[in-house]
């Protein structure tokens, strides 16, 4: 076939005049499987949203169905830079560690004592506050233990507005991953935090305090029963201060929880049951 | 024969105005110099004397050329042998297989990707938006998709390799001998190093080694039929007589075959001059289209094409409206049209195309060009050739005439066909004759073969007559010891009778018995009584005419007809030891007594008839073509069916109505016989309505150029040609049609060489199996497309509502990976052994513009229906439920995939007010990946059965195709080995399922499942409605 006639052939198929066809078919044509297709589309919406509605009816409203991937549950630092977990500042450079101190005081702005008090209970420290459901009926809201900012003493920014950032004190908050019905710890140990240096750094991480002492997450703040029966619930942490840290040089550091019946992470994960970061603190 | 003969040479010179027309390049104009040259060297020669032919070549009558002059000329002239045609170097072969047809779609795939990992590579040089996960698998795609291209590439390559490895084994690798006659003395050499001027000598049996010009001859015939498709062998002698070279009964042809005689002569012309070289160049010359099948493929490529860049042009503008960059746009965009590729189809389709291919050799059927599978299966006419092919090639006894009676002889391969009495005295006297009047006899050492199969020394007419008394009087040899042969004239054309004079079985009777065979008018004349029921009785007019009645019904039926008479000289006249001189006649040829007539044929093969009736029913027009004469063409092609009982050509609507030929309406004929030199004069619209307006024709006494024409003509009106032959003068017309068909026992090298497909049987009813696999391929290969694309737009969609709603991916590249090329891969191919639907020998050839392989149906099925009623929602399904089950329920989903990409972030809340690092939910993640990936496995398999058949309903059809219930086994086997197997989420990272997350897509593989039970219900409901309409495809 001849260009023109080709041409030709597609100005025809796009619109036939002798036919009204558009596109090889008529208006009724067009029509009709038009109209299948919408009915066929709707009844499958509508079969998949019965499925779907099935399936969400299967779901308890507390507690997912499951949790075996949370076996080990995460951990965090806070403050937290851009992308990574690197905290690099110059002390004479106000502009680099303001911008920590003030995420370290938004984050702990829920724990000001006068906030824990006013909407969490006392609690008894050292045993798990278990608000366990008598059968069907719901324990419902559960209350949740005080997590007093003052508990993170010279970490709290308090009496240090600047978190020893200022100084080359710098202050480091660690969280652990909230899972929902965890008890970390046994026979009423509590979980703790220990962080070291990696291998080639051990010699410039220097001493560390940490806050609450010896660095524990309390039992009192476990079980956590989840956002929707424990609306208020305040997560413990952990505040660790470096008190003279080789500055100028990169400090790897990996905090790890201490806790026997919570399974070591796997080696692929680095933030399970770890959180490792990088410190570098300039004066020069 | 004459006509016939020159129309090769019309045919030449059509050649070289044809082809300077289509192309005027300078390597065709000097091929068509190189003919114009010899032509006027032929025209010298057979008219020069033979010492000016001598002196030409500086040879010698006697002592031939000298050794030093041979090699000269051999140096000179090169050796004489066909140039094989260009051989496309291996390389050529193999890329052609790596960058032709579908692989081009993967090759731009791959590209796509490596473009994409580049575009990704030097953007996360600046920024870390896109981890180095995904950018990692960009490139494995790419390498993957490379991987699939060059992998399969080698298959079909290999594949091929292996069907042109017993194509080579076909060539004679015994080297041809020529004897012939250097400085005095006759040296056998090889028939490669003969060279012009030399003189040979050939006899009986031989091939004649280069064009020669016979210098003497004695009773020297030849076999043209491979160069001329004319079956009858033909004399050859010193005197030129005719002034055209073709015809010129001087002058032997290459590679023709000497079948009884001996002659001499001298060389002309070697190799590729020689008119067999010609017409092998010519036919190398000619450019064949694309196979139907390659032209289907490129069909789908557009259509794949056409979608892909849809769908990716559609969100590409819909991702920047949601406010996506450019860059990353254009990402997407690349994501989707790759996503659209089917990976596995490629080796799908080849892998299928193979298995019939191997099926088909199994049959007799030798494809030499993969893609030539399916192309029998759209043929819409065969134009099969005469000899060998419709016929057994052999001459056999099919009538006899004695008691005034026709008898019929049986004339089947196997000998099961009816026999007719053979107690009659006269039978035995003519049997007697028949014996005696013969020269041929059986080749030495074939005793324990069966009589039909034997080699035969001598003419086709007399072989045919030894066989046939062999088979009903036993062995010749005996009768002719007995009856010592004293006398022979042998047949001359002045004569046209053949006589030998012969002593009686009985001792005691001393006479002489005389017996004659020859043209029956002839043999009448001699004769003036007549045997029947063994008594000799006065030839009256009554029993004249009734031997003309017979002579006639016999010549009618195409069949060569001989008289028989013999007589018992009188003992008076003839003494024993009479001298017998057979050159001044000195005894008795008049007043004989006829015996009887026998009429003999190349018979019809027995399957052929039967074929030839499927082929009809299956509206495939059987048009014959052949060099023979009309009316034997005609016989043959009613003999075959080719022209049905009941229909008439022009001619015999004339004859029945007795008004002339040109009063009789063309129309009314369905059946055309049509000469060679009436196709010479035709127009090419007279052409196109004999073709289009006869549903049966014959074409008789067609020159290989005619025979392209024919072709050229059925092409023209949009038949897809299959053109069966085995003869030189065939290849042009093989090589030009769609697909063609050589015979691969009686096949010349030529003609093996141009066609697409050999019959090893060199049967014509093996074309019909050949018709029925391409047939059910080309269903097959739909079903197997439907399945393998149904698995293609769940693979989209994910990837979309990943861009659009911002939800974690459902389900990742190495999934989708291990769907196209793991679990996809054998239920595909399974779909190639299914079994027909219905009887596909029974329905029109497809008509290739209006039958697609892949057409808009298919599509709107697969993508439209299928795939969202089950693959999508399915998978979809099974990734909310593990998404909700260990947390995330959907709300909170839309509009995570920001934070739950981004790696830093290890603490990302769910619904329930759990905390989650990166890892952990991206083993969430591919847990969905792997979930997602064994709901498709599940909706595949519903997808299987439903693919399965095309209008029945599975429960008609059966679940008998256990390569498919072995697919079902091992798709199922291998997710499960993918999903569980230790391991697997480094490696793959695919992560082991709970139970309950495989039956989340039963649902809706189940409504697939009946969804399209259904819609085939009401297809075989309302046949023509508006549901087989948009949906049957």
């Amino acid at each position: 076939m001849s260009k023109d006639g080709e041409k030709s052939g597609w100005k025809e198929y796009i619109w036939n005049p002798r036919t009204r066809e558009f596109m090889g078919r008529t208006a009724s044509s067009w029509g009709l499987i038009l109209l299948f297709y919408v009915v066929f589309y709707i009844f499958l919406a509508g079969l998949f949203a019965l499925t779907m509605y099935v399936m969400l009816q299967t779901l308890d409203d507390y507690k997912p169905t499951w949790q075996d991937r949370l076996a080990t549950p995460g951990m965090v630092i806070r403050p937290k830079s851009d992308e990574t977990y690197e905290i690099v500042y110059d002390t004479r450079n106000t502009e680099t560690w303001d911008l920590y101190a003030q995420a370290l005081d938004k984050f702990l702005t829920p724990y000001n004592n006068s906030l824990q008090t006013e909407k969490n209970k006392e609690c008894t420290p050292d045993e798990y506050f278990l608000q366990e459901d008598t059968g069907d009926v719901k324990n419902n809201p559960k209350r949740s233990c005080q997590f007093n900012r003052t508990i993170l003493e010279a970490c709290s920014g308090i009496n240090d507005r600047y978190y020893g950032y200022q100084i080359g004190q710098p202050c480091i908050i660690i969280k652990l991953n909230r899972v929902i019905g965890m008890l970390p710890g046994k026979d009423g140990q509590a979980p703790f935090v220990t962080c070291a240096a990696k291998r080639e750094d051990t010699d410039k991480i220097g001493e560390m305090v940490y806050f609450p002492p010896n660095g524990i997450f309390n039992l009192m703040y476990y079980p956590y029963y989840g956002k929707k029966a424990q609306v208020n619930y305040s997560q413990p942490l952990v505040a660790v201060k470096f008190l003279n840290i080789t500055t100028n040089e990169d400090v790897n550091i990996e905090c790890r929880i201490n806790a026997t019946n919570i399974p070591i992470g796997s080696e692929r994960d680095k933030f399970a049951g770890r959180v490792s970061f990088k410190l570098r603190i300039n004066t020069k | 024969m004459g006509l016939h003969i020159s129309t090769i040479i019309d045919g030449l010179y059509f050649f070289q105005i044809a082809l300077h027309a289509k192309k005027g390049c300078c390597k065709t104009y000097s091929a068509t110099q190189n003919v114009d040259y010899h032509c006027t060297l032929f025209q010298t020669e057979h008219k020069m004397s033979i010492e000016e032919v001598c002196r030409k070549y500086q040879t010698d009558i006697v002592q031939g050329l000298t050794n030093a002059k041979a090699a000269e000329y051999l140096i000179r002239d090169g050796p004489n042998a066909l140039t094989p045609p260009p051989t496309t170097p291996e390389w050529v072969k193999f890329c052609r297989q790596l960058f032709g047809g579908f692989s081009v779609l993967l090759w731009t795939g791959a590209i796509l990707c490596f473009l994409a990992y580049a575009i990704q590579a030097s953007r996360s040089a600046r920024s870390h938006m896109f981890d180095r996960l995904s950018l990692c698998l960009q490139l494995y795609l790419g390498i993957v998709l490379t991987a699939v291209v060059v992998i399969t590439g080698c298959f079909s390559y290999f594949q091929e390799a292996k069907s042109s490895k017993i194509m080579e084994s076909f060539k004679n690798m015994v080297p041809q001998q020529a004897l012939v006659i250097r400085e005095g003395e006759k040296v056998q050499i090889n028939a490669e190093e003969v060279v012009g001027g030399d003189l040979v000598e050939v006899k009986g049996g031989d091939r004649i080694p280069a064009d020669i010009r016979v210098v003497s001859a004695h009773g020297c015939k030849v076999d043209n039929s491979s160069l001329t498709g004319e079956s009858e062998p033909q004399s050859r002698s010193p005197d030129c007589t005719h002034d055209n070279p073709l015809e010129t009964r001087n002058i032997a042809f290459f590679s023709t075959n000497c079948v009884e005689g001996t002659a001499r002569g001298i060389v002309i012309c070697t190799g590729d001059n020689t008119v067999m070289g010609r017409i092998a160049t010519l036919t190398s010359g000619l450019e064949t289209g694309k196979t139907p099948i390659a032209k289907e493929i490129e069909h789908f490529i557009h259509i794949i094409t056409g979608v892909a860049v849809f769908l990716g042009l559609t969100f590409f503008i819909l991702a920047i409206v949601l406010g996506y960059s450019w860059l990353e746009a254009v990402i997407f965009l690349i994501g989707i049209i790759v996503a659209n590729v089917p990976e596995g189809l490629l080796a799908t389709v080849t892998v299928c195309l193979t298995l019939t291919a191997k099926r088909m050799a199994k049959k007799n059927c030798l494809v030499k060009n993969l893609e030539a599978v399916e192309t029998l299966g759209s043929t819409s006419t065969i134009c099969s050739d005469k000899t060998g092919t419709l016929t057994q090639n052999r001459m056999t006894v099919a009538h006899m005439w004695f008691d005034n009676q026709i008898h019929e002889a049986d004339t089947t391969e196997d000998q099961s066909g009816a026999s007719f009495d053979k107690s009659s005295i006269t039978w035995i006297s003519l049997a007697r004759v028949a014996a005696l009047c013969n020269r041929a006899q059986f080749k030495a050492g074939q005793d324990q073969l069966p009589i039909l199969k034997r080699d035969v020394a001598g003419d086709a007419s007399e072989s045919a007559l030894l066989k046939c008394i062999e088979l009903s009087c036993g062995s010749v040899r005996a009768m002719r010891d007995r009856n010592k042969k004293v006398a022979e004239i042998p047949f001359n054309s002045t004569n046209k009778y053949q006589l030998s004079v012969h002593e009686t079985e009985d001792l005691n009777d001393n006479r002489y018995l005389l017996v004659m065979k020859g043209a029956p008018e002839r043999v009448l004349e001699c004769c003036s009584t007549i045997l029947v029921q063994g008594k000799e009785q006065p030839l009256d007019e009554e029993l004249k005419e009734a031997f003309q009645n017979a002579y006639m019904e016999l010549g009618g039926l195409g069949e060569r007809v001989l008289g028989f008479c013999h007589v018992l000289l009188p003992e008076d006249q003839y003494p024993k030891g009479f001298a017998f001189d057979t050159d001044d006649v000195n005894f008795q040829t008049k007043d004989l007594c006829f015996v009887g007539l026998m009429s003999m044929i190349d018979p019809p093969r027995a399957a052929v008839p039967d074929a030839v009736g499927k082929c009809r029913s299956a509206g495939i027009k059987v048009i014959m073509v052949t060099g023979d004469h009309p009316i034997t063409a005609k016989a043959i092609a009613k003999g075959v069916g080719i022209i049905s009982e009941g229909n008439e050509t022009v001619e015999d609507i004339a004859a029945r109505l007795n008004i002339p030929v040109s009063q009789v309406n063309p129309r009314d004929a369905k059946a055309c016989v049509c000469h060679g030199t009436d196709l010479k004069d035709l127009s090419q619209d007279q052409m196109d309505d004999i073709l289009r307006n006869h549903t049966e024709i014959v074409f008789a006494r067609t020159s290989p150029q005619q025979k392209l024409i024919i072709v050229e003509g059925c092409q023209r009106l949009g038949a897809i040609v299959a053109v069966t032959g085995d003869g030189v003068n065939d290849s042009p017309a093989l090589k030009k049609a769609d697909i063609g068909v050589a015979m691969g026992i009686s096949g010349s090298d030529v003609s093996k060489q141009a066609a697409d497909m050999i019959l090893l049987d060199d049967n014509f009813a093996s074309i019909v199996t050949g018709v029925e696999e391409g047939r059910l391929i080309f269903d097959n290969l739909k079903k197997s497309i439907a399945y393998t694309l149904t698995s293609n737009i769940p693979e989209i969609t994910p990837f979309l509502l990943f861009i659009i709603v911002n939800i974690p991916l459902p389900l990742g590249t190495i999934t989708i990976l291990c769907i196209d090329l793991g679990t996809d891969m054998v239920p595909a191919i399974s779909l190639a052994y299914e079994a027909a639907e219905s009887d596909i020998m029974k329905r029109q050839p497809r008509n290739p513009f209006r039958d697609k392989l892949v057409n808009e149906r298919l599509i709107s099925i697969a993508y439209g229906q299928i795939v969202t009623a089950g693959f999508a929602l399915g998978g979809f399904f099974a990734y909310f439920v593990i998404l909700a089950e260990n947390g995330f329920l959907p709300t909170t989903l839309v509009g995570i995939r920001l934070n739950w990409d981004d790696r830093s972030c290890n603490d990302l809340e769910d619904t329930y007010g759990q905390q989650w690092t990166y890892e952990q939910r991206k083993i969430v993640e591919f847990t969905c990946h792997t979930a997602f990936f064994v709901s498709i496995v599940v909706v595949q398999w519903a997808d299987v059965i439903i693919c399965k058949t095309r209008r029945n309903s599975v429960f008609q059809q059966g679940m008998r195709n256990k390569i498919l219930i072995f697919g079902l086994f091992e798709e199922t086997a291998l997710a499960a080995f993918l999903s569980y197997c230790p391991g697997m989420d480094v490696a793959l990272r695919m992560y082991p399922l709970k139970p309950s997350w495989w039956f989340c897509a039963f649902p809706y593989s189940f409504l697939i499942f009946v969804y399209d039970e259904v819609r085939k219900l009401l297809i075989r409901r309302n046949p023509g409605g508006w549901v087989e309409r948009e949906t049957y495809y």
